[in-house]
Formats: structure tokens, C-alpha cells, sequence
């Protein structure tokens, strides 16, 4: 193969240059005249019956032009995927704190309070839930309007069903039982949430929104707007940041701008506050997770039984899908001869949880990578030889009960962490310590199934045009929000059809001028959006080539290129300008489309088997921490960390997206836990959830570690989310190497490394109320006693 | 009320109310938008600005505090001819940006600090960022570009000196 121009080689991110001169246009710097603001009322109680919301009182203040309730909507705003129990304004109960029941569009900001603070609202507060398993008690308040399981609370049961591990479980030698909990993580993107719409003369309407996937915003406010495709057109503007967390609150905003601005007749904004949004938006959902793992005498696992239970708060949202990921994750990248896991996710009103980058496997892989490393040293094994014993290699069977079909370079990530990080010198070392300051070291290593898998239909769309002025404009259905897939799609764009990226142009996502390609999550881009990429220009090219053969007199076969320049055999040459001119005279049409499936795959829901995901990328941590025995405080030293996930196609991105990745599971390890009393959350603001900042992130070394994979665009597979997953475990297991004390629950702050358990500040309430607004409204609650 | 100060190094004269702060001056009543409202109770840094060479959290000022003093934003950070600076250009290098949103309070906080450390270790860089959060990047590729930045412009000066 010849040597690639691109794809590898160093690269600017393509839409870097705006982002660096401050001139990126986010949602909340739009300036269009006449634009009205948006305030939403939240409830501010986490259950209640709604007796009474009467908003034309809003309408008499000064400023107010529109007022909506769910009725402004068709089905009373029902949406939701996969399971509809979501409304755009609340229907009939509210069912969490921060709960959306009427939204106002007034003049300015503080028209649109005051029309909030007008709105009649009378709530009569209902019992309500808050723990996962008393929700599951048949006498428990139910949650949701209508239970889609049709047994109260329960939202989801899950099962994988891989060979018999009872007795195999009833013979083992060594039996490892052992419950592990996760917490509840905050998105913290610093941009909130935030959306534009602008109506239309025709009816229709345009909604800029900062999410991920503007197709499935727009089939949502298709259903509950009452409007065909055609009227309804979203687009994406420059996000900043998202990591999974701006689907379902940004659909509900979506719909709230949309239906004001078709009812005012002018363009309708809601920029999220910081407290609103740290209030209202879904969370990674916090899970308990019970192992019954066994092994023999030689430390050779053989098999598991997993059962977890995660709270879902009050929607499904993507619990569900997180859940199914979660159990086909639970028992981590080993060998086993037999495995079943029973995960149920539950109602409850404590907030809502929804996708956060890893989805489900973040959570699983904290949970068994701490396992195995409790069971290597019960073993009294280095918990790298035990891993390296145990972990999948091509040919075996995945915890699933799937084959290994492709190539794994597990083993080799270990070795690399384990000789960068001067691991077994270390261990040596940091076995005999007793001062107030204690070192430790700790390892974990992940598998994660790419894309979709048995979640969805998994396809991309690209498409490629030709301009007047030679530039190429690319269109992709799928969206970048900082993780760089607009770079991606535009190196192997430009490597496939021998163009300097200059000449690329990638429009922004938009309904209207993009072709449908499903969500923008599991970090499918570079696999599916890559490979649609590369089709198109693959396509594009041959019609290039036979315009040029024309040109230089030979057969297409013959002509050669030097850069952008094509040559034929005696050697005469023709710029890239001279072909696309050819062609356009001999009548070619110089656009083209490319579509990119996953091969099939089938997972079957019902009983647990199949083949969950086509492919897998693998990868191993090690963290070196300090402790200090006094205070509990955890200082990470360095993290060393190498990811197997096929060709890289833009290097400073795929390191970005690592050492990104690896900060946001040192929060989820150490420092991030949205905790609720009673419904409601105990932290509005950065200055309450604390995220980690460049003193707490340490140096990372890192590496990509190529394995063979034919049928990604150039070897390419994906990383976004795996390279997170083993960041918590390593640090919980690194604590455990320093301190000998197992804490079995996340993250690990300084009062649980202190006291073994945390300390409840129980401060929310009036904290929460403030931030809605509610020391001043007319809102009357009915309590319950 | 009125308010006069020294904004991107030309003066302005600004009718806003008293209470308004000094980011939603810059961004309401003057039109400039890098600036950022991330928290607005002065934890994030992405309303970072220099005021009178210093970074400051631009949501925790009032415009008022401003008057006869020297602001300058993101939009007042290029190289001479209004293209990127090197700072701007090592961030693209580096790969330090990712959905940008940080992006301008960070490039303001380095630049306050390269005009005040020339040689700055990775931990002094560190500790000058670590009033702006990233959410995406880990902060790594950041300090390479402070770090390159700042090597780069003494070689530059060195060059000068000699």
C-alpha cells in the first residue's frame, strides 16, 4: 500500500480556526431581531398531581407573547425512545424536581419571568420513591403514568445467557461474591442546553439545537408538533459538548421553542442557566452491581453470575439501551465457560438517567475490573499476570458467549501500561508503606462493543459535490460536538481522493441538506460515517479518473497520480481543476452519495443470546495515586493508558479524545457524585459538583495500539467512550494497592477513603427552590402528610 | 449609565444599567460573543478576560468597575494583521481544542500568564489554567501549547537579543 498523506499525519481539527478567535457561533450567541426569550416553570417537588395550571395570567404581563402547556401539543406532547413515557411539558404528574410543566416567550429575560411567576400552578404532592429496590416493592408509589413493563416501576429487564454457570459455580475451587456501587455522574458540558427555533411564512419551522443527533430531534418534533418532515427542519450549530448528555432535555427545550415560536409568529430562544440545567438534564445512572465469580485452583476464571439494578429516576430515556450494553459488558474482557447476568432498571424520582459517554459499560467495567482485582489478590496473583491469563484473545468466546472473531491486541495494551509504568518495581515498592502519605498502583483493562450492535439499525450516509470553484462540500448525517468527526471524515476524504483537505468543505448537520444516518452515539462515527466517507469518495474518484483518461488519452487504468495532479504513462500531466472541467464537458455529475452499513448481527432480547456487537475495541489503565491517610485525600501522580482500536485517522484528536476521556473517569472515580435527598439534587454549580480542573487531570502517557481491521475506513474501529471505562477502576484498585481497604462503592472521596462511608449535607431543598424560582411565585403546593 | 473604558485597546462609551456585569456588557450591549457565560458565579473561567493585564471571570464583575481601566477579550487576542496568533495557532497544533467552548477563556488565561512567566514549567501552567475547566480535552494538550508557545517566543526574543 502506498504511503497515506492524511489519514495519521498530523492535522488541525477543521473547524478549530473559529473556536481559537472566539467567532464559533454557539446557540446562546445568536442575535436575531425580535427574538423572543424563553423561561420554563419546573416543579419543585419531586411527585405530584398537577390539580390545576392555568397560564393566561402570564399572558396579562407585560412583554409576554405565548404561553404552552403540554396541551399546546398533539398527544399531550407524549414522546420518548425507546420507551414513550416523556412529555415536552409536563402531562397530568409531575415526576421529578426540575420537572418542565409550561414554558412562557416574552420579550425579554425578565418578561419571561415574570410571565412564569404569573402562571396559576396548583400541585397536590404524591408519595414517592427514591430507592431503587424499595421501588420494585409491589406497594411502592408508581412513577411513570403508565408502567411499559406493566409491573410498576420496573422499566427494563435484561438478560445475557451464556452456558450453565451454576455448576460450574457449585464446583469452583475459588467462589469471589462481592456487590460494588456506582455513582450518579453529571454531564458538566460547560455549554448547557440550549435552542433557536424560527418559524416559517409556510407553517413550518427551524430549530437550531446543541444535541447530537438532529434527525431523531427532528422525528420527535414531528410527532408532538403534529407536523410532516418537510416542516420541521433541524439544524446543528457549533456544540459545546455534550459526551451523551444533551438528547432527551435538549428534545424537550426543541419542542418548547418550536411550538412558542409557531404560536408567537417570531424566533423563539432558551439558553439554559447553569442551575436549570444541572437541575433538569439526565445523569449517568447510578447502579449496584452483585458478582458470583469462579475460578479454579490455577486462577483460571470459569465462570459468572451478574445481577444489577440501576435507577432509571423517572423516564426510561436510554436506560434501557445502557443497560442492555451494561450487561453484555458485566463480566469484563475475560474467558469464561459459562456467564448469565439479571439487570433490571427502575423507576424512582430522583431526577432522570440517560446516556453518558460508555453507556452502561463505564459503570460495569468500574464494577468487574474491581472484582478481578479483589479476586487476583485474594488469589494472592499480580493483578497484571491475572488479567493476562484470563483476558479474550482472538478465537476464544466474549463473556456473551459470541466468538472472538478479530484480531485483539488486550494482551499487548497490558504490556504496554505494565513496562511504561515501571508496574512490577512498584508493586514491589509500594507493598511495604506505613507513613501518612501512602503510593499506590493499579491496573484495568476494558472491551467495548462498537457502534450500535444489537441497539439499532447501524448505517451512515455521506455525501460528496463538486463546486464551481473546485472546492468539494461534504455532507455527513452524523454530527461532531467537539470529538472531532468532521476532522475525521474530512482526511479520509481527502486520502481517498488524492485532494489536499484545504479543497473539503464539511457543511453543518441539517436535516434539509444531510442524509439521514441515526444517532450520533457509541462512537459510531469513525467506523460507520468514516466508512460512508470513504465510499462516497471512492465513488467520486472513479468518475475523476475517467474524466481524466479522457483528457491524457489513455484508459483509466493508466492514469497515476502526483498529488492533485493526474498522469498517464507518458507522463502528461493534468491539474485536478482540468478534470473536474473535462468531466463537467462530458456531461458527469459530480455528486455522489455513500452509504456505509454494519455487517448484521443479531442479538436476541428474549433469551440472552446472539451476537451483540460485530466488533470490539480493547484497552488497558494504570494509575499511580498518592493517599494521604489522614486527610482521605486521592492525588493521581500519572496515568499510563493504551487503547486497541484499529487504524487512528486523526492523531491529535484520538489523543484529545483519550486524555479527555481519562479526566471525566478521574472524576467518576474520585471526585463526581450527583447526590439526591429525597428527590432533590445536592449540586446546582460547578462550585458544588466539582469536575476535575488541570491541577487534579495529571500527565498522561498514551498509546494506540494498531490491531488489523479490514473492514473499518483504513483499519479504523473507534475509541470516544472505551478509553474512559478503565480510568475509575484502575484509580479504586491503585487506593486499594495503597491502602489495603476495598471500598466497593464511587467514587472515592475523601470521606469515604476516610470513614469507609460519606456524609449527607441534606441542604437541597431551598437551594433548589431558589434556583427555580420559587420564592416568589404563585405556585401553590398542596402537601402531603 | 453611561460607562467609558478601554476595550481591545480602543476607548468605548457604553449606556447599560449599573447592575449589568462586565460578560453580559461585552456580549448584550457590545456585541462580542467569545466570551462565555459557562457558571456565572465565577467557577468556570470560560467569561474570562484581562483586566488591566490580569484574567479575571467577566460574570463576576460589574460594568461599572470597568470604567477608565483596560479590558481586553478574546476578540482583542490576534496576531497583527486580525489572523490567529501564535498561541491560537499552537491550540490548533496541539490539538487543545475540542467544542471550543473554553476555548476563548483559555486562550485569555494563558495569554495573561505568558506576559508574565516567559519560562513556565507545566506545573506553573497547570496552575495558571486551573481557573478555567475543560470538559473535553483533559488540559493536556493545552499545556503543550502554552508550553510550546512560550518556548517559541523566547527563541524569538533570544533571536532578537542577538
Amino acid at each position: 500500500m502506498s504511503e497515506r498523506k492524511y489519514v495519521g499525519r498530523p492535522a488541525a481539527a477543521v473547524d478549530g480556526l473559529d473556536k481559537i478567535m472566539g467567532k464559533a457561533k454557539f446557540v446562546g450567541d445568536y442575535q436575531l431581531p425580535g427574538m423572543l426569550h424563553t423561561r420554563v416553570l419546573r416543579s419543585p417537588v419531586p411527585h405530584a398531581r398537577i390539580v390545576r395550571l392555568d397560564v393566561s395570567p402570564a399572558l396579562a404581563v407585560p412583554g409576554v407573547v405565548a404561553a404552552i402547556t403540554s396541551e399546546d401539543f398533539v398527544g399531550h406532547s407524549l414522546w420518548g425512545w425507546p420507551i414513550q413515557d416523556q412529555y415536552i411539558l409536563a402531562y397530568r404528574k409531575v415526576l421529578y424536581v426540575g420537572h418542565g410543566i409550561a414554558a412562557v416567550a416574552a420579550e425579554t429575560p425578565d418578561a419571561a419571568r415574570a410571565g412564569i411567576e404569573a402562571i396559576e400552578l396548583e400541585l397536590e404532592e404524591l408519595p414517592a420513591v427514591f430507592d431503587p429496590a424499595q421501588a420494585l416493592r409491589p406497594d411502592a408509589p408508581q412513577v411513570p403514568l403508565e408502567s411499559p413493563t406493566g409491573q410498576g416501576n420496573l422499566c427494563a429487564d435484561i438478560i445475557v445467557r451464556y452456558g450453565e454457570p451454576d455448576p460450574i459455580l457449585a464446583e469452583s475451587p475459588v467462589l469471589y461474591e462481592e456487590v460494588f456501587h456506582t455513582g450518579r455522574q453529571e454531564h458538566a458540558y460547560l455549554e448547557p442546553e440550549a435552542a433557536l427555533a424560527i418559524p416559517h411564512p409556510d407553517g413550518s419551522v427551524t430549530v437550531h439545537y446543541n444535541g447530537q443527533s438532529p434527525f431523531i430531534n427532528q422525528i420527535h418534533l414531528c410527532q408532538v408538533l403534529g407536523l410532516p418532515p418537510e416542516k420541521v427542519r433541524v439544524i446543528q450549530p457549533v456544540v459545546g459538548g455534550s459526551f451523551g448528555g444533551k438528547d432527551d432535555l435538549g428534545y424537550q427545550t426543541s419542542g418548547q421553542v418550536a411550538a412558542l415560536a409557531l404560536k408567537a409568529g417570531r424566533p423563539v430562544r432558551l439558553v439554559l442557566g447553569r442551575e436549570e440545567s444541572m437541575l433538569a438534564s439526565y445523569k449517568r445512572e447510578p447502579m449496584s452491581i452483585r458478582f458470583r465469580l469462579g475460578a479454579d485452583a490455577e486462577g483460571n476464571l470459569q465462570a459468572a453470575k451478574v445481577e444489577m439494578l440501576a435507577d432509571s429516576g423517572c423516564f426510561s430515556s436510554q436506560t434501557t439501551l445502557a443497560m442492555l450494553r451494561a450487561s453484555l459488558h458485566a463480566a469484563g474482557a475475560y474467558r469464561y465457560q459459562a456467564v448469565h447476568v439479571d439487570t433490571q432498571a427502575v423507576y424512582t424520582n430522583n431526577g432522570f438517567s440517560g446516556a453518558f459517554r460508555g453507556f452502561g459499560n463505564t459503570d460495569a467495567a468500574a464494577a468487574i475490573e474491581q472484582a478481578i482485582d479483589d479476586l487476583a489478590h485474594r488469589l494472592g496473583r499480580d493483578p497484571i499476570d491475572f488479567r493476562l491469563q484470563n483476558c479474550v484473545r482472538q478465537g476464544d468466546r466474549f463473556m456473551s458467549g459470541n466468538v472472538v472473531s478479530h484480531e485483539v491486541r488486550l494482551a499487548e495494551c497490558l504490556q504496554w501500561v505494565r513496562e511504561r509504568s515501571d508496574w512490577d518495581r512498584k508493586r514491589a515498592t509500594f507493598s511495604a508503606q506505613s507513613g501518612e502519605l501512602r503510593r499506590g498502583i493499579g491496573v484495568a483493562c476494558y472491551m467495548h462493543g462498537s457502534s450500535l450492535g444489537g441497539e439499532g439499525a447501524d448505517y451512515a450516509n455521506t455525501t460528496l459535490k463538486i463546486e464551481d470553484e473546485y472546492q468539494i462540500t461534504l455532507t455527513s448525517g452524523l454530527t461532531d460536538y467537539g470529538q472531532g468527526s468532521r476532522t475525521v471524515f474530512t482526511l479520509i476524504a481527502a486520502e481517498t481522493l488524492g485532494v489536499s483537505p484545504e479543497r473539503i468543505h464539511i457543511l453543518r448537520p441539517d436535516t434539509d441538506t444531510a442524509l439521514e444516518s441515526g444517532p450520533t452515539v457509541a462512537s459510531r462515527s469513525t467506523m460507520l460515517g468514516g466508512n460512508a466517507t470513504r465510499v462516497a469518495a471512492e465513488k467520486l474518484d472513479r468518475l475523476l479518473c475517467y474524466a481524466a483518461a479522457s483528457a491524457l488519452d489513455c484508459t483509466p487504468a493508466q492514469v497515476a497520480r502526483h498529488g492533485e495532479v493526474y498522469v498517464n504513462p507518458s507522463e502528461d500531466e493534468v491539474s485536478f481543476e482540468e478534470v473536474v472541467d473535462r468531466a463537467r464537458e462530458m456531461g458527469l455529475t459530480l455528486s455522489v452519495h455513500g452509504k456505509w452499513s454494519m455487517p448484521h448481527i443479531e442479538w436476541h432480547v428474549e433469551s440472552g443470546t446472539g451476537t451483540p456487537y460485530y466488533c470490539y475495541t480493547f484497552g488497558a489503565q494504570v494509575a499511580e495515586v498518592e493517599v494521604d491517610v489522614h486527610t482521605g485525600q486521592v492525588r493521581v501522580l500519572k496515568v499510563w493508558a493504551a487503547h486497541d482500536g484499529g487504524t487512528i485517522v486523526f492523531p491529535q484528536g484520538a489523543y484529545g479524545q483519550m486524555y479527555g476521556g481519562i479526566a471525566q473517569g478521574l472524576g467518576y472515580g474520585l471526585l463526581e457524585e450527583m447526590t439526591y435527598d429525597r428527590g432533590f439534587p445536592q449540586a446546582l454549580n460547578y462550585d458544588e459538583y466539582l469536575i476535575p480542573t488541570s491541577l487534579d487531570v495529571p500527565e498522561i502517557e498514551a498509546t494506540y495500539i494498531e490491531s488489523d481491521f479490514p473492514e473499518g475506513p483504513y483499519g479504523a474501529k473507534n475509541l470516544a467512550e472505551p478509553v474512559l471505562v478503565a480510568t475509575a477502576p484502575a484509580i479504586a484498585n491503585a487506593v486499594f494497592c495503597a491502602t489495603g481497604v476495598r471500598h466497593h462503592r464511587l467514587p472515592l472521596t475523601l470521606e469515604r477513603v476516610l470513614l469507609g462511608h460519606e456524609l449527607h449535607p441534606g441542604r437541597g431543598e431551598t437551594a433548589c427552590r431558589r434556583a427555580l424560582g420559587f420564592d416568589q411565585s404563585k405556585v401553590e403546593v398542596i402537601w402531603q402528610t | 449609565m453611561k460607562i467609558e473604558f478601554t476595550l481591545n485597546g480602543e476607548p468605548v462609551h457604553v449606556e447599560a444599567p449599573a447592575s449589568i456585569t462586565l460578560l453580559h456588557l461585552l456580549r448584550e450591549h457590545l456585541g462580542l460573543t467569545g466570551s462565555k457565560p459557562g457558571c456565572e458565579v465565577g467557577e468556570c473561567g470560560a467569561c474570562s478576560v484581562m483586566l488591566d493585564g490580569r484574567v479575571v471571570n467577566s460574570c463576576q464583575l460589574l460594568a461599572p468597575q470597568v470604567a477608565g481601566r483596560e479590558v481586553v477579550t478574546i476578540e482583542g487576542i490576534h496576531a497583527p494583521g486580525g489572523g490567529p496568533n501564535d498561541l491560537q495557532l499552537a491550540f490548533l497544533e496541539f490539538g487543545a481544542v475540542q467544542c471550543g467552548y473554553c476555548t476563548p477563556g483559555m486562550v485569555v488565561a494563558a495569554e495573561a500568564f505568558l506576559a508574565r512567566h516567559p519560562k513556565p514549567s507545566r506545573a506553573e501552567i497547570r496552575e495558571a489554567i486551573s481557573g478555567n475547566l475543560c470538559r473535553c480535552t483533559g488540559y493536556q494538550q493545552i499545556v503543550d501549547a502554552v508550553e510550546a508557545t512560550a518556548a517559541r517566543r523566547r527563541a524569538q526574543s533570544e533571536g532578537r537579543g542577538q
